[in-house]
């Protein structure tokens, strides 16, 4: 069957029970919202195709249960990974807190070089807030990653999040290709031009969210 | 229900139980043009009276909150297709400030109640959706711009209850708003089919199995079951369907013979061919345990004395469901067997006060206390968090303030009490929900599910030891019972079974539909026909999709996707009686091993007291005190003949296949 789109990116949602990772995979492979969903048991993964600077990226993105207990299996599934988003929910300070311990858990499991994002789920609850915006840019400063607060409810950011890190992914990718292959001459499903290093259109990112 | 409150405290009067972005509205009567190709979103909602509406409702409802919003983004929101309506909060949720163009708007919105839908369909490859409140007319027609219409199907399903039409399978046509306790019972009723005179050859089936299990080979007994199921008409009234027992009994004892003696004399040519396992006899499932059978098996005090009796008619055929209250009690062993009604009674209420002075240990807890007691702070938390996301959708635990989801917390908050330990983890409120749903009552619902949770316990280890213990075993199993799939598997890093991680944690709660459920838990619970039939179950529902896994090449995670997509498509009879089968292949196997012994709890070689003696070997004292023909089947696997293996009827019969697979040899 002839490949149907230019790039493959495994990415994973990972953070506490509750938090909203399941209802974020929904509303971006789904566009939906589901009011009565039920807790992720093992794991499972969803694809989304996506339009990135004229290529197919095919995202294949895993969804994993949150329980500290079953860390053991879902870690299985952290190989291969690409880029990792990290979600606390921003009415519940211990999800908020657990993030550091996500970070430890990903240091251990992923690879080294795996691109993050933090995302701060359901700021639609303003009324249930504990956990404020700037602490959560905050703690994306110390640890150098990308921050947004979404809400898999209402819609908000969760495109945005995804294309974000799928982009750094790329640009991370195209990179380390041109490093290990400067001759630049190639074709194929995983391969890219060269001259596509300099649509690298990240420079917005850096006014929005912290690096 | 302030300690489970649901998804948020907004003052809405109607809530969206499902919504769907980018959905454009294509035709609506009525309607005027400029209204069309709007884009919108698609929702299923409930009002207040509980009644539901589907509706859609313009995008232009949606505005950007500039608080929240961050303009970067919005920007940035274009490179994606669908961004310039997908981004923004719902104007609804800001009550009291409506300007008069929301109003307008708001007139836009289309509704459709549910109670008055009669037919919809699906075209255009998921992409376009109609529906009809009026036989002949298509009133209006959607378009999901994702072309996943069939999600919106799969939610409105759970809300009415439709059926295909014959001519176009993408018609539906709604049969009445889905009461899914009413499409229960009507299902239950459908399933009691059979009549009494079914159930009593049945009953003979296995009381013979019981006296004189040598003479009934599995041969015969699949054949018997066919009689029953397919037979009867043919025989009814003419002859004594139990002289059809004897007949094909008789048969199949002179056919054994022969070929015994036969295949003797070649044993260990058979024995040194390349290890495969004998055919896969099919056994059909039989009836439920009926409620007259269930009385009658009780003495004037209530007792139930032929215990390994009642397990195999449930094994075989599950439990009517007007009886599955009272016999699950049994099941799960918080109604003990021999009791007495008396002392039952006497038991009820020792229980009943027992887990009220648990609930009250944490009914009782102070707000301060609770500060200051994480680790309760914490299951509790994860209580909350399951509570609201079990079986919502069933009638039983849906809406807002639904009594039964605080019994369902109050079970799990006692539970942690009675196992602190243990404590609360993931999968047990779906352990948990289909108990209540039946049982009805808080406290016998607790102490069944503590007799579930003792036969499953160690799913929930901290260290989740017993997962892995289960998936290695389940690994073995199937490198026994389906060695290419074993191996595709393993080829395919899917070696540890993680895949089934799901399956194994909550006992396939999620891969049944409720009424499946019940009979697969009940069938598993009588521990039949050996130990670790639900890794058989497993390896019944793996074998069949075998082909399809090995001949496609499926990978790492098309593996997983294609088990993950399972859920909800496996059919419950089909997979017992396949795993059933299974189990005689793999017991009757000559090349059995230990490591499948143990996993199956059948004595192992190595503890067997009787030694390989060679053919001609004489009869075990057993085997006479048996009285059975079965000398040279005996002489023969002489070594799988154990005292232990005789006191079990489900192990009776797997000696017994044993020498069917001396015939089919
Ligand atoms: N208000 C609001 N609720 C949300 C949002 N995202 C998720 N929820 C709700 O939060 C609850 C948990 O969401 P899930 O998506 O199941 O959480 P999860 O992180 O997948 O949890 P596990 O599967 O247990 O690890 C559900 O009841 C959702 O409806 C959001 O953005 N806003
Ligand atoms: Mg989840």
């Amino acid at each position: 069957m002839a490949k149907t789109y230019d790039y493959l990116f495994k990415l994973l949602l990972i953070g506490d029970s509750g938090v909203g990772k399941t209802s974020i995979l929904f509303r971006f492979s789904e566009d939906a919202f589901n009011i009565s969903f039920i807790s992720t048991i093992g794991i499972d993964f969803k694809i989304r195709t996506i339009d990135l600077d004229g290529k197919k990226v095919k995202l294949q993105i895993w969804d994993t249960a949150g329980q500290e207990r079953f860390r053991t299996i879902t870690t299985a599934y952290y190989r291969g990974s690409m880029g990792i988003m990290l979600v606390y929910d921003v009415t519940n300070e211990k999800s908020f807190e657990n993030i550091k311990n996500w970070i430890r858990n990903i240091e251990e499991n992923a690879s080294a070089d795996v691109e993050k994002m933090i995302l701060g789920n359901k700021c639609d609850l303003e009324a249930k807030r504990q956990v404020s915006k700037e602490r959560g840019e905050q703690l994306a400063v110390e640890y150098q990653i990308k921050f947004i607060e979404t809400s898999a409810k209402d819609s908000l950011n969760v495109e945005s999040a995804f294309y974000t890190l799928a982009r750094d992914i790329k640009a991370k990718m195209e990179k380390k290709q041109e490093a290990s292959n400067p001759a630049g001459a190639r074709s194929g499903a995983h391969q890219i031009r060269a001259n596509e290093q300099q649509r690298k259109p990240t420079s917005w990112l850096s006014r929005c969210s912290l690096l | 229900m302030s300690r489970s409150s649901s998804v948020e405290d907004l003052p809405e009067q109607c809530k969206d139980l499902f919504t769907q972005d980018g959905v454009l509205l294509k035709a609506c009567l009525g309607r005027p043009v400029t209204d069309l190709n709007s884009i919108g979103m698609l929702c299923i909602v409930q009002n207040q009276d509980n009644s539901k509406t589907i509706e859609w409702r313009p995008n232009d409802l949606i505005t950007i909150d500039s608080d929240t919003q961050d303009q970067e983004w919005a920007v940035v929101n274009t490179i994606g297709i669908t961004m310039s309506f997908a981004k923004g909060r719902r104007q609804r949720t800001l009550s009291g400030n409506i300007t008069s163009d929301y109003a307008t708007a708001r007139a836009r919105i289309i509704k459709i109640p549910i109670e008055e839908l009669k037919t919809f369909r699906v075209t255009r490859n998921n992409q376009q959706m109609q529906f009809s409140t009026k036989p002949g007319v298509w009133q209006t027609t959607f378009y999901f711009q994702h072309g996943n219409a069939e999600i919106f199907v799969a939610y409105l399903k759970n809300h009415v209850k439709t059926a295909k039409t014959r001519h176009d399978r993408n018609t539906y046509v709604v049969v009445e708003p889905n009461i899914e306790s009413q499409v229960l019972n009507k299902s239950f009723a459908e399933l009691d089919i059979f009549t009494e005179n079914t159930t009593d050859v049945v009953w003979n089936l296995v009381s013979n199995f019981k006296q004189r299990p040598y003479e009934t080979t599995m041969e015969a007994f699949s054949k018997l079951t066919d009689i029953v199921y397919y037979g009867n008409e043919g025989v009814n009234g003419k002859r004594d369907v139990s002289e059809e027992v004897v007949d094909l009994l008789t048969k199949s004892m002179n056919a054994m013979e022969e070929a015994t003696t036969v295949t003797k004399s070649d044993e260990y040519e058979v024995i040194s061919v390349k290890p495969t396992l004998p055919p896969r006899p099919s056994i059909p499932r039989g009836t439920p345990l009926s409620p007259e059978k269930w009385w009658a098996l009780q003495d004037t005090e209530g007792r139930i004395t032929e215990v390994e009796g009642v397990k195999q008619l449930i094994f075989r055929g599950g439990v009517a469901h007007s009886i599955r209250q009272c016999v699950w009690k049994y099941l799960l062993d918080y109604h003990p067997w021999h009791m007495s009604n008396a002392e039952l009674k006497a038991l009820t209420k020792k229980k009943t006060e027992e887990y009220f002075s648990m609930k009250l240990q944490w009914r009782s807890m102070t707000e301060g206390q609770e500060a200051r007691f994480s680790e309760y702070r914490d299951r509790k938390s994860l209580v909350e968090k399951d509570v609201n996301r079990t079986d919502r959708t069933h009638p039983f635990f849906a809406g807002d303030n639904n009594p039964n989801l605080v019994i369902l917390q109050d079970i799990l908050l006692t539970y942690v009490m009675y196992n602190f330990d243990l404590g609360y983890v993931q999968g047990m409120s779906d352990i948990l929900a289909p108990l209540l749903l039946l049982l009805g009552n808080e406290v016998d619902s607790f102490w069944c599910f503590v007799g579930f949770m003792d036969k499953i316990a160690s799913n929930f280890d901290m260290d989740q030891a017993g997962m892995k213990h289960q998936l290695l075993q389940l690994q073995q199993l199937l490198t026994f019972a389906s060695p290419e799939l074993a191996n595709h598997l393993a080829q395919k890093d899917s070696g540890n079974m993680y895949f089934c991680f799901r399956w194994l944690l909550v006992w396939f709660k999620r891969e049944f539909s409720h009424r499946d459920i019940m009979r697969l838990w009940e069938v598993l619970w009588t521990s039949l026909p050996c130990a670790n039939f639900h890794l058989l179950i497993c390896v019944a529902i793996l074998d069949a999709e075998k082909d399809i896994l090995i001949s496609k090449d499926y990978g790492f995670t098309e593996i997983l996707k294609h088990v993950n997509d399972l859920s909800m498509c496996l059919d419950v009879d089909k997979i017992l009686s396949t795993a059933e089968g299974i189990y005689h292949q793999v017991v009757s196997a000559p090349h059995l091993t230990d490591q499948i012994r143990i996993i199956l709890g059948l004595p192992t070689m190595s503890n067997s007291t009787s030694t390989h003696s060679g053919s001609d070997a004489p009869t075990t004292s057993k085997s006479e005190t048996n009285g059975t023909k079965e000398d040279q089947g005996t002489g023969m696997f002489g070594q799988e003949m154990d005292e232990d293996t005789l006191e079990y009827n489900g192990l009776q019969i797997c000696i017994v296949t044993k020498t069917v697979w001396a015939l089919l040899a």
